[in-house]
């Protein structure tokens, strides 16, 4: 692996996924039960055939990783300087989104997420930041719910 | 006489008190969305279709296709005022109107798009009515194999027409359809792929899908590598207005547009992009000016909006008489279809006239609507776009998070979000292009329908797909579009030493 422009270790990753996706694919068809259709070709072909296409489309593109790199990736120097820290933030705000919606209700839950992720877009102001949320997620509550028959979690603000 | 009949009685269903209104909010609310930087119009129609849900199907649909209408005007306001372009149907205008805005001329810049949208969209929708019927009495002669081959076609060309790389379009498509294969086996009753996860049993829904790759993922992938980079809005000085010369230099390219993108986007084999990219030829071919062009000659706004926009009801209408989403909007359109349990198609003219009819003569509407509502508010649209970008991006993914939350009240598709979004981010981060897999994902388990039910004719030979006229035209055309731009590649650069092997595309 001594090729002279060097491997985006990323572009390899993302190949091998592919292609191990398509070897669990195929593998797990073997899984499917055929339920005893009368059809010439049953739950298992497709699978099979998206499989082969992930295999080989994977294989593909690890081959072009190893040798000079994908195809026509646009250079952009924004790649250089990624920020770690405003992806964790955000990654954060929407796991913990997902853990507090159903005890905290949607309009907390939400305004907490609008803060979070505002503060991983760098923001500063956060008294800015928890009325604009409010506002926003409150009045979402109720026009999903109200006008447009959504059900949504009330949570701790459900006896206002 | 017929399709004018069932036109009338289309009207007489939009021309309702509610379904007007449903209309008028759907563009309105289609606008609102789309012109949000960093949103295009697949995107919106993913956030607003959990806004539809509880309507009857008729106004569901109706004020799905303003948002659609409104969706695609809003987006090409952003490309003109930020040159950030939501999709690449609007890379021309992006290019060509934000010069004409850096020049001070933005408001001719969105009067020409406004104005040739409704110009394009009529025009283009009178040559939907004219065709549905023809069209739709071909594809009753269709059997599973031609669509199964249409399909494919179809498959091929949004994975290879667009982006930098067929292998990587590829991949993608695959990957969409190895998301359709999630859930139950429609013909056998089979839970396949489902990871023993009661919930993946009804398969990943489209929502989540599209919110997750295209809101959740841009989202990371914005704050973690684009932060640092401020966009500069265009400020639109002076008159709106078209001078004379504006009009006399638009009309033409409005109508070449139209009548471009309409056939192009119609076609399995369309999308909107090759219409505003040979647009844009043209009109520099056929300008007195054509110095001007790369400077913001407003014929090269006129033309490639009028087109983009014939093209996306191009799009539309490949969808309800065939029921063949050519783009990731259409395949978003496809599923509120089934929402409902309607399979657009030849047949749905047949069993639901009211609702195709209706839903056609709303287009008529809305692209009226569309023009009386921006033409006034331009100047709202335009403080919509300098919403600071922490405020702009935690609305979205409130809305992003209801839309997939509010499906069934359940965290497991909040998670499934989050992790649809880490793909999205990574697609972004090493440029594979979003949009096959979401027409993968949709159509595959049709195409997989259409599949088997032939080979069941054919008793499980596959020769059928050659045997028939129709299926082998279209699978060599489809053949032809996969190996034809590499080789041709190959021969145009025999000098170099073949640098992208058979897998790069141009």
């Amino acid at each position: 692996m001594t090729s002279r422009s060097p491997i985006v270790f990323g572009e390899l990753l993302v190949a091998l996924g592919l292609a191990g996706l398509g070897l669990f694919t195929i593998i797990g068809s073997q899984d499917i039960s055929t339920g005893g259709g009368y059809s010439q070709i049953g739950p298992r072909a497709f699978p099979y055939m998206i499989g082969a296409g992930l295999l080989a489309l994977g294989g593909i593109l690890c081959w072009q990783a190893v040798s000079g790199g994908w195809r026509n990736v646009p250079q952009d120097e924004a790649h250089n300087e990624p920020d770690w820290l405003a992806f964790g933030i955000l990654s954060g705000a929407i796991l913990l989104h997902m853990a507090a919606i159903a005890w905290a209700g949607f309009v907390l839950a939400s305004t907490f997420l609008f803060i979070l992720i505002a503060r991983g877009f760098g923001s500063r102001k956060l008294v800015r930041d928890i009325v604009v949320g409010l506002v926003l997620s409150t009045a979402a509550y109720f026009i999903f719910t109200r006008a447009l028959g959504l059900n949504l979690p009330a949570g701790l603000l459900g006896g206002l | 006489m017929e399709t004018l009949n069932a036109l009338l009685s289309g009207f007489a269903v939009a021309m309702t008190l509610q379904n007007l209104l449903l209309g008028f909010i759907g563009v309105t609310l289609g606008t609102l969305v789309g012109v949000l930087p960093g949103v295009g119009p697949a995107l919106t129609v993913a956030l607003l279709l959990p806004a539809t849900s509880s309507l009857d199907p008729t106004g569901a649909l109706i004020m799905f296709a303003g948002i659609y209408y409104g969706a695609m005007y809003g987006g090409s306001t952003t490309s003109i005022l930020l040159n950030t372009p939501g999709e690449s149907a609007t890379i021309v205008t992006a290019l060509e109107g934000n010069m004409m805005a850096k020049r001070g001329r933005a408001g001719p810049a969105l009067s020409t798009s406004a104005i040739g949208s409704f110009v394009a969209g009529t025009l283009s929708v009178i040559m939907l009515t004219a065709v549905a019927p023809l069209v739709v009495n071909l594809a009753l002669k269709f059997g599973p194999t031609e669509y199964f081959s249409v399909m494919v076609l179809a498959f091929i060309t949004v994975s290879t027409l667009l982006g930098s790389s067929m292998a990587r379009g590829l991949a993608s498509l695959f990957f969409g359809l190895w998301i359709g294969l999630i859930g139950i086996d429609g013909q056998t009753g089979q839970a396949r792929f489902t990871m023993g996860i009661p919930e993946l049993l009804d398969g990943i829904d489209v929502v989540v899908a599209a919110v997750g790759l295209f809101a959740v993922g841009e989202t990371l992938y914005l704050a973690t590598y684009l932060n640092k980079i401020g966009d500069t809005i265009e400020q639109v000085k002076g008159s709106i207005w078209m001078s004379k010369s504006d009009w006399g230099r638009s009309w033409k390219p409005w109508i070449r547009g139209s009548f471009l993108g309409f056939p192009i986007g119609a076609m399995p084999a369309g999308g909107a992009e090759i219409p505003t990219f040979l647009s844009y030829a043209i009109e520099k071919k056929l300008s007195k000016q054509p110095e001007e062009f790369g400077n913001g000659a407003i014929e090269g706004v006129a033309g490639p909006e009028a087109a983009n926009n014939a093209a996306s009801t191009g799009t539309l209408a490949m969808l309800l008489t065939i029921g063949l989403p050519t783009s990731a909007t259409a395949a978003i359109v496809l599923a509120a279809f089934q929402q409902y349990g309607l399979q657009p198609g030849p047949l749905l003219f047949d069993t639901q006239p009211l609702l195709v009819w209706g839903l056609i003569a709303s287009m008529y509407i809305g692209n009226v609507l569309l023009l009386v509502l921006n033409l006034p508010l331009v100047g709202l649209w335009i403080k919509l776009l300098s919403i600071p970008r922490p405020l702009l991006y935690g609305g979205i993914l409130i809305f992003a998070t209801l839309g997939a939350y509010g499906l069934r009240n359940s965290w497991f598709d909040l998670l499934l979000l989050y992790i649809i979004g880490l793909i999205g981010f990574m697609m972004r981060r090493y440029d594979i292009p979003v949009a096959p897999t979401i027409v993968g994902m949709i159509l595959g388990p049709i195409a997989e329908q259409q599949l088997r039910r032939a080979l069941s004719i054919s008793q499980g030979d596959p020769s059928i797909f050659f045997t028939h006229p129709i299926s082998a035209t279209v699978l060599v055309i489809a053949f032809l579009l996969l190996v034809g731009p590499p080789i041709w590649k190959r021969i145009a650069s025999k000098k170099h030493p073949p640098v992208g092997g058979a897998t790069a595309a141009p």
